[in-house]
């Protein structure tokens, strides 16, 4: 989980809309001058109108080789925020950059090159070619960029291995699993070995034990691949686990972006807040978040239980367990990097809305 | 269903059906008491009546001569690859045809399929018919690729284009309720005699179900599938041949065999126009001969045909299993051994007459059986004939007469009739039985005149009030229009007379096959024994009804009512049984749990759900009811069906075109005014 804020930004997206219904672009053009610019009463306006905005005014930045999460209810306008990101959908308005160039004014050419080498998805439903086997599935995208017969069955062997499926590469979508099938779906996604990565919902049909496993061996794909990646769940143990930051979508508005521990920590409001109810906070926070570090340090500090900045609240409260006084926090390069309060670290657990 | 603000004006707190009810039994209360004064009330006046059909006919008479030269290229052309499938399918030693099918059986359904066609085609061969079969197989031969294709165009074409689908959808209603009879006219012009025209005809009649099944097919492939086959970067027409079209190969293979089907039955009618020695043709000759023995075994050669055709495309739309191509291989070289081993002393299809002895002893049979119970036989059709057929058709007033009923109907006896249906329909308005005491005044005033003789006014008034109770304003103004679009065309008549023919047919499908279906959802014992009647009733070809009636009841309206009932009743038997069977699990389970007895849940709960369903089966009854209308018209039927087949034998591309959209607009109107109330329906019961 390390700062990205520097990186460039593989996504960009600026007041995207997507809103259902009949003539949608003139009902939010007229929406938005009615309210004054405002998202939230132009887009309760469109819905007694009765239109859908299943995604509103949705501006934020995935940076290169981050692990983006979009969380929220279900029908939050998740799906619908990614299929305009990849244009599957038409938009309603707004601008989205992905490397920079402007897919909305992209031509038709341009946005199948792009499809073929730099962008791949994983679908709710997962969309397997019925009539396809295991391999030619996989296979299909490669076959898009014109490979070769040889070279499409040597990389998608490849890739059905990396997710685990070797030996059912003959085998037709409705021989498997639905966890097997997920699957399939992803070694599709990475067939191409896209730049950019988009997931919906892509272990929602497994069990937990299962899940766990598959979490476990994407974040070892990730930690080798580096993609830029969007990912959906409802999940927010898995969004916790997985996101270096998160987007909390509500009736097609993002409230909150933020890291698992702001989200966990700062919720913006109670929908945020009740997401994260259930969450064993301690484990998901990190003593950085908690500790003074502007402050001039006490001087007197009796006690030092070794405290590490990107410590979890939990492991720091075992050590500190009978402290009553300021300790000191140290950095990863054995400095000092401030202090904290024993109390403060049990306060933080305690979380309300801010 | 009419709008609020429409309700609340009825007097009397009526509900607008039991208003529409009312309006329509007075409506022609009035118009028979006035009939008397105002003789046009029936009889719409000539001076009024617009020459349409020779409208029809000069204009499309004129654009189809413009046509004519490309046309008759076309055909020329066409009966190249009909020569020659007729060529290979003739001159190929049998014992290699009856290979070839086994072996496709095989591929197709395993042990199952390949028994089946080799029995079908043994059958075929030994009835002495394989010249003329294949003669048949070789018009399906050609005109199927070319039902699949257009069919599969139009599919494709309305999916990808939105803009288009909804008249294409439209254009594919209209053809399948243009009965099959009225385009043969035109073509023949076009096209001139011969077989080419049949085949035309037939690839006319076949694509739309294809068409349908495409467009569904393709419309049900998940959005998902579609999607990832957009993210893997394909262009539209990769998308749409690589992965659509096979993602929906189930649906469309479903449609593959409703293609089959409708081209093998529509070649089949095709024969009337003569000129290819076809198994059709051989029914229809030796059906004017009376050869009754002769005719049923070519109608079981046909329903052979259709079984192993059927049988073999359906396997095609199910999840299949992989048989061994070995075996295969084993079929055909087996095949080639026999016919090489036989050489030039294999048997010539055509002398073989396995079963004419048979066909002698069917005949004889029929004549011991008609001399032995001919009188009962005719005393059946009779009492059918007099007492309620003649009375609808052309009314009390008429029908009853001294031979048939005993005694003669006079002025007198209407009035009386009349005022007592008045004072009944009066006395249950007034104990609150609204609907039901309009219903009974309705039924009176068509009795008393008869369906034939019902005043214009009435008809089309009633037609539009029950179009306004049904769907509001718009389908009240759509029936009203369309029929009296008939009436100043002057086909009304005869309208009519094909009116009462196919009401009086789907009455008779609605109580037998809503009996049947009753007994069935309650025995599952009964539906084992009904299940396949019926999948055979709906596999044979529409002509092979005509064979076994007329052997028993001649020429006549009776027989064509019969073969009507027994081709249209199935839909009403399986929409009625799978109604009353599909209520939902909660809902059984609430009435259980509240003391009600089996007949009690069945009348409570079952019966008012099924409803929308049986109103959908009502609605495919009466258009199967019509297009089977057409066809007894070659068995002696008066109204729009024999004026479509004697327009054929007079090439009179008016009167046929005219007819056949009288009788379309008439299924067309039906449709629509029962799919509102199966609509209406549905919405009441939330689903
Ligand atoms: N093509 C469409 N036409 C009309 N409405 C749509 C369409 N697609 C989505 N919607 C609506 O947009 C809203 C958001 O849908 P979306 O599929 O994005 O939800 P989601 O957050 O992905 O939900 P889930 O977790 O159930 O997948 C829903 O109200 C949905 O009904
Ligand atoms: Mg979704």
């Amino acid at each position: 989980m390390n700062d990205r804020s520097s990186a460039p930004a593989a996504i960009s997206c600026k007041g995207v809309w997507q809103v259902f219904g009949h003539n949608p672009e003139q009902k939010l053009k007229a929406a938005l001058e009615r309210s004054g610019g405002d998202a939230g009463s132009a887009a309760a306006n469109l819905r007694k109108d009765g239109l859908i905005p299943a995604v509103q005014d949705a501006t934020f930045e995935v940076k290169e080789g981050e692990l983006f999460v979009i969380m929220g209810l279900s029908g939050s306008g998740k799906s619908t925020l990614i299929r305009s990101i990849s244009h599957l959908i038409q938009g309603t308005a707004g601008e989205i950059e992905i490397d920079g160039e402007n897919i909305l004014a992209a031509s038709k050419k341009r946005l199948i090159e792009l499809r073929r080498h730099k962008l791949g998805m994983v679908f709710q439903h997962f969309g397997l070619f019925p009539h396809m086997t295991v391999a030619e599935n996989v296979a299909f995208p490669l076959k898009m960029q014109g490979k070769n017969k040889k070279q499409r069955r040597q990389r998608a062997l490849e890739v059905i291995k990396l997710v685990g499926l070797d030996g059912r590469e003959g085998a037709f979508p409705r021989e498997l699993s639905g966890g097997q099938r997920q699957r399939v779906g992803i070694a599709r996604s990475l067939a191409v070995n896209p730049d950019i990565w988009f997931l919906d919902e892509p272990f929602s049909a497994l069990d937990p034990l299962i899940r766990r496993q598959l979490q476990d061996e994407f974040l070892n794909i990730q930690a080798t691949l580096k993609k830029s990646i969007v990912f959906i769940t409802h999940d927010i143990t898995e969004a916790l686990k997985l996101a270096d930051r998160i987007a909390i979508m509500k009736d097609g508005e993002i409230v909150q972006i933020g890291t698992p521990a702001e989200i966990v920590l700062h919720p913006v409001n109670d929908y945020v807040a009740e997401f994260s109810k259930d969450v064993a906070k301690g484990k998901h926070a990190r003593v950085s978040m908690v500790m003074d570090g502007e402050n001039p340090v006490p001087g007197n500090m009796p006690d030092d239980p070794g405290l590490r900045t990107n410590m979890t609240i939990d492991t720091a409260l075992a050590k500190c367990m009978e402290l009553y006084e300021p300790v000191p926090v140290w950095d990863g390069e054995g400095k000092q990097a401030g202090f904290v309060h024993p109390s403060e670290l049990a306060a933080a657990l305690q979380v309300e809305a801010d | 269903m009419p709008q609020n603000s429409e309700t609340k004006s009825l007097p009397w707190g009526l509900t607008p059906g039991a208003f529409a009810a009312w309006a329509a039994a007075l409506l022609g209360l009035a118009c028979i008491l006035l009939t008397p004064v105002f003789p046009w009330l029936v009889k719409w006046p000539a001076a009024l009546t617009l020459p349409m059909t020779d409208w029809i006919g000069s204009v499309v008479g004129w654009f189809l001569s413009v046509l004519k030269p490309a046309a008759r290229l076309f055909s020329a052309g066409l009966g190249y690859p009909m020569l020659w499938a007729n060529w290979l399918l003739t001159a190929t030693p049998w014992p290699l045809v009856i290979g070839v099918v086994t072996a496709i059986g095989w591929y197709l359904g395993g042990l199952r399929m390949a028994a089946l066609g080799l029995g079908g085609l043994s059958f075929v061969l030994a009835s002495g018919y394989w010249i003329e079969s294949m003669n048949t197989l070789a018009l399906v031969a050609v005109s199927v690729p070319l039902a699949l294709m257009a069919g599969l165009s139009i599919g494709i074409l309305a999916y990808e284009f939105p803009r288009v689908k909804k008249p294409v959808q439209g254009l594919l209603d209209v053809m399948q309720t243009v009965p099959t009879f009225a385009y043969l006219t035109p073509l023949l012009f076009l096209f001139g005699f011969g077989p080419v025209v049949g085949l035309i005809a037939s690839a006319i009649y076949a694509a739309p179900p294809m068409a349908r099944n495409v467009l569904l097919g393709l419309e049900r492939v998940e959005d998902d599938i579609k999607d990832a086959a957009v993210m893997s970067g394909g262009t539209r027409r990769q998308q749409l041949f690589l992965i659509e079209i096979p993602a929906a190969a189930t649906q469309i293979m479903v449609g593959v065999n409703q293609c089959l089907m409708a081209a093998l039955s529509m070649v089949i009618i095709a024969a009337v126009i003569g000129g290819f020695n076809d198994i059709g043709w051989e029914v229809l000759l030796t059906m004017r001969k009376a050869q009754f023995g002769q005719s049923f075994l070519a109608g079981l050669v046909i329903v052979v045909f259709a079984m192993v055709i059927d049988r073999m495309s359906g396997a095609l739309a199910m999840e299949r299993r992989r048989y061994d191509l070995r075996v295969i291989g084993l079929l055909m070289a087996v095949a080639l051994l026999f016919t090489l081993l036989m050489g030039s002393s294999l048997p010539n299809p055509s002398d073989y007459a396995a079963f004419d002895p048979t066909a002698a002893v069917v005949d004889r049979a029929l004549g011991d059986f008609t001399a032995e119970y001919g009188l009962a036989l005719d005393q059946l059709k009779n009492t059918i004939l007099f007492y309620v057929m003649l009375p609808l058709r052309i009314g009390l007033d008429n029908a009853v007469l001294p031979f048939t009923w005993g005694f003669m109907w006079t002025p007198a006896m209407s009035m009386i009739f009349l005022a007592v249906a008045a004072t009944g329909g009066v006395a249950l308005f007034l104990t609150g039985r609204r609907v039901a005491g309009a219903v009974l005044l309705l039924l009176a005033v068509t009795v008393e005149t008869g369906v034939a003789e019902l005043p214009w006014a009435f008809v089309i008034g009633g037609a539009g009030l029950v179009g306004w109770v049904s769907g509001g304003r718009k389908l009240a103004l759509f029936a009203a229009s369309m029929l009296a679009l008939i009436l100043v065309s002057g086909l009304w008549d005869r309208a009519l007379l094909s009116l009462y023919l196919s009401g009086v047919s789907v009455l008779a499908c609605t109580a037998v096959g809503g009996a049947t279906g009753l007994l069935c959802a309650v025995s599952p014992a009964a539906w084992r024994v009904v299940r396949p009647i019926c999948d055979m009733l709906q596999t044979i070809p529409l002509f092979v009804f005509l064979i076994p009636v007329l052997m028993f009841f001649q020429i006549g309206e009776f027989s064509a009512f019969l073969a009507i009932c027994a081709y249209a009743v199935v839909p009403m038997i399986r929409y009625t049984r799978h109604g009353l069977i599909n209520t939902p699990e909660e809902m059984l389970e609430a009435a259980v749990s509240s003391g009600a007895t089996g007949w009690q849940i069945m009348r409570e709960v079952r019966a008012p759900y099924a409803v929308p369903t049986i109103l959908l089966g009502l609605n495919q009854t009466i258009l199967y009811a019509f297009s089977m209308l057409v066809i007894a018209a070659l068995i002696g039927t008066t109204g729009l069906g024999q004026s479509i087949y004697l327009a054929l034998g007079k090439g009179d591309v008016g009167l046929g075109l005219g007819a056949g959209a009288a009788m379309a607009i008439l299924a067309l109107v039906a449709d629509r005014l029962v799919q509102g109330f199966a609509e209406e329906k549905r919405r009441a019961l939330g689903l």
